[in-house]
């Protein structure tokens, strides 16, 4: 048995009697210091700040806000190392459909009510496994992906590793993905499959066609996942992003729409309807979603200068010019200058399109750069639409054959041939069109390296 | 009919909490004045876990009801129904042992599968005279659960169906696995001489 006497304990209840209750259990193992949390940010503001060693947290926290949903906050913004026990405490049976489903899962979960013994037995139980992944948690936090996974399959080849080998095939798929090796990810899903049909594992499969660009055998994967396990909200943000990649944009929409619904704090859910919405058509959909998340996503520094121009772009593309100029005036200038090659690119088009007398002098500066560099689709889209209104021929041509070139094609394909049309230049997208299609060819009758 | 669940659910989930309450208050007057209130307490847990087995039993009666498998450490389960157990079977003179030769996870409703194994052992503890063995091997490919004791056996055999009965067969039945079915299987076989209850789960 553990010795709690030196852990750190922090209990997040907004029920006065219930955080009361859950001390004394957590001082009968033997906890010495034992903090309370009685909402959500109080919780995120605690855990930032001094990290727990042991986290009892109830699922229901009022005002809208679930254990599940801090869970994921708190793992989003890399505030919980591996090492930190977070342990879910519920009176609801149903938490177990939650835990069966999701992608981000607490370390245990306990059900209300609950004798110390039986919390010491998990406590004790989880201190065992979090001891046994110790060494790859180390090397997964310094992103020595090729160590991790090695020190993974001598686990996975060990004695002492039965009792956790799905957990070990999981990661091992996890750190995979994370690596880019997606055709391994793949392999490894399915060698869990094999053995079980856990939701998560499919959408792990789904997932890593995704990136290996295997879009209709994805959408197939991820739409049986969906299909069968209608609670497992993270399966619909694979699968809007797999229709996306596919171009179809309107059944991102819908499946993003209604998960939206169910989960009006999910804030990265929000962005990605946002960018659903945008790439269909539906301007007024993303704008207020953007609003709601740069207004409401609280944690500091959540709401990026990335978020900030995907407003002012939705904004733009609803025709709503002064809303647009609001927002992209309202970045500050220490924020600009930080920004990296993209923003750059993106923000000095957007400043084309809506100011042009501020605007055109900056992005004349950087063209040259522009017309050589890679750059991310999303600036290449704003670029192209800023030449188009500017009427820069070769800067909007050069933009459009890049993003017909590249993996997002059929993603952007609906947006970049609006913008041709809207400038009267379809016979000029066709073309383009058609020289990416010769090129593609003549890339595939290429002989393969080696 | 959703409704009606989340109504139920709901009520339920309050229900608990005030039992945790209860439960945490006896925890820290042992503690203040040393004695031991474990009596109490399971009274308090036995009073939680029929309430969420009623609630079971609606949900999973329901058409198109599914459980929430998880990997589970077979051991662990087999350790915490003992936990839960072994101190009231003492008192009533009954030694609770246990033998888990399953090392590997197993797929499984955790909190199913062990509110059934808990009720299998709680009314192990109504007939047996001195013992009850909860044991764990793997059978066939099939995760083989089983409560004997030393009673006098089921009478009748098949015994008459109560909610438990029904639900355990019912929560075996939801386990599935490459297209095999779980089942419950009782029987006067059991190596103590009475009554034998066995989950088998694919």
């Amino acid at each position: 048995m553990a010795n709690y006497s030196r852990k750190r304990f922090l209990v997040i209840d907004d029920q006065p009697l219930a955080r009361e209750a859950l001390r004394t259990i957590a001082q009968t193992v033997g906890a010495f210091a034992v903090e309370f949390a009685s909402n959500y940010q109080d919780a995120i503001y605690r855990i930032r700040n001094n990290v727990p060693d042991i986290v009892l947290c109830d699922y229901v926290l009022g005002d809208g806000r679930s254990g599940q949903q801090l869970l994921e906050e708190l793992r989003r913004f890399n505030l919980l190392p591996d090492e930190t026990i977070f342990m879910m405490v519920t009176g609801e049976q149903s938490y177990e459909q939650v835990v069966s489903a999701v992608e981000l899962v607490p370390d245990d979960y306990i059900i209300k009510p609950f004798s110390p013994d039986k919390l010491l037995l998990r406590l004790d139980r989880i201190l065992e496994k979090k001891n046994f992944f110790a060494d790859y948690y180390r090397k997964k936090r310094q992103q020595e992906y090729a160590q991790a996974l090695a020190i993974l399959q001598a686990k996975r080849d060990s004695e002492a590793g039965r009792p956790y080998r799905f957990e070990i095939l999981r990661q091992q798929a996890e750190v995979q993905l994370a690596s880019g090796a997606a055709e391994s990810a793949e392999a490894t899903y399915r060698n869990i499959l094999e053995n079980y049909n856990f939701p998560w594992a499919r959408a792990g499969v789904a997932r890593s066609l995704h990136k290996q660009n295997r879009l209709s055998e994805a959408r197939e994967e991820i739409d049986r996942v969906v299909a069968a396990t209608p609670n497992y909200f993270d399966a619909a943000d694979v699968k809007a992003n797999i229709c996306m990649s596919q171009g179809d944009h309107g059944e991102a929409q819908k499946v993003l729409d209604e998960i939206a619904k169910k989960t009006p704090r999910n804030y990265l859910r929000k962005r990605l309807l946002a960018e659903a919405a945008t790439l269909n058509g539906d301007t007024g959909t993303a704008s207020a979603a953007l609003a709601d998340v740069v207004a409401n996503d609280s944690m500091p520094g959540a709401v990026t200068p990335m978020d900030r121009l995907a407003l002012v772009r939705s904004h733009l593309a609803g025709n709503d010019k002064l809303s647009a100029e609001k927002v992209l005036l309202g970045l500050r200038d220490s924020e600009v200058q930080n920004f990296d090659l993209n923003e750059q690119a993106s923000y000095v088009a957007l400043l084309a399109i809506l100011l042009p007398g501020k605007g055109k002098p900056r992005l004349a500066g950087l063209r040259p750069a522009l017309l050589l560099t890679e750059l991310s689709s999303t600036a290449r889209l704003d670029l192209m639409q800023a030449a188009l209104t500017i009427a820069d021929r070769e800067l909007a041509d050069c933009q459009c054959e890049n993003l017909m070139l590249g993996n997002e094609a059929k993603k952007l394909f609906g947006a970049v041939r609006n913008q041709y049309a809207l400038y009267g230049r379809e016979v000029d997208f066709r073309e383009i069109q058609r020289q990416v299609a010769l090129k593609r060819i003549h890339h595939d009758d290429a002989p393969a390296a080696g | 009919m959703q409704r009606l669940l989340d109504v139920l659910a709901s009520g339920i989930h309050d229900t608990k909490n005030q039992l945790f309450i209860a439960e945490a208050l006896l925890v820290a007057k042992e503690a203040e004045h040393r004695i031991d209130l474990g009596k109490a307490r399971y009274a308090i847990e036995s009073a939680a876990n029929r309430l969420s087995r009623t609630l079971s039993t609606y949900r999973l009666f329901r058409h198109g009801a599914s459980l929430a498998v998880v990997p589970v450490i077979v051991g662990d389960l087999c350790a915490e129904v003992a936990l839960t157990q072994g101190k009231h079977l003492a008192t009533l003179g009954v030694t609770l042992t246990l033998d888990c030769q399953v090392v590997d996870e197993w797929p499984l409703d955790r909190d199913l599968v062990a509110d059934m194994l808990n009720n299998a052992v709680q009314n192990a503890g109504r007939f047996a005279r001195r013992a009850i063995h909860l044991s764990a091997r793997i059978d066939n490919d099939n995760l083989c659960l089983r409560v004997d004791d030393d009673g006098p056996g089921f009478t009748p055999l098949p015994p008459k169906a109560g909610a438990g009965l029904l639900l355990a067969e019912r929560l075996a039945e939801l386990h599935v696995r490459q297209e095999r079915r779980g089942s419950l299987h009782l029987g006067n076989d059991s190596a103590l001489g009475g009554a034998r209850f066995e989950l088998r789960l694919p």
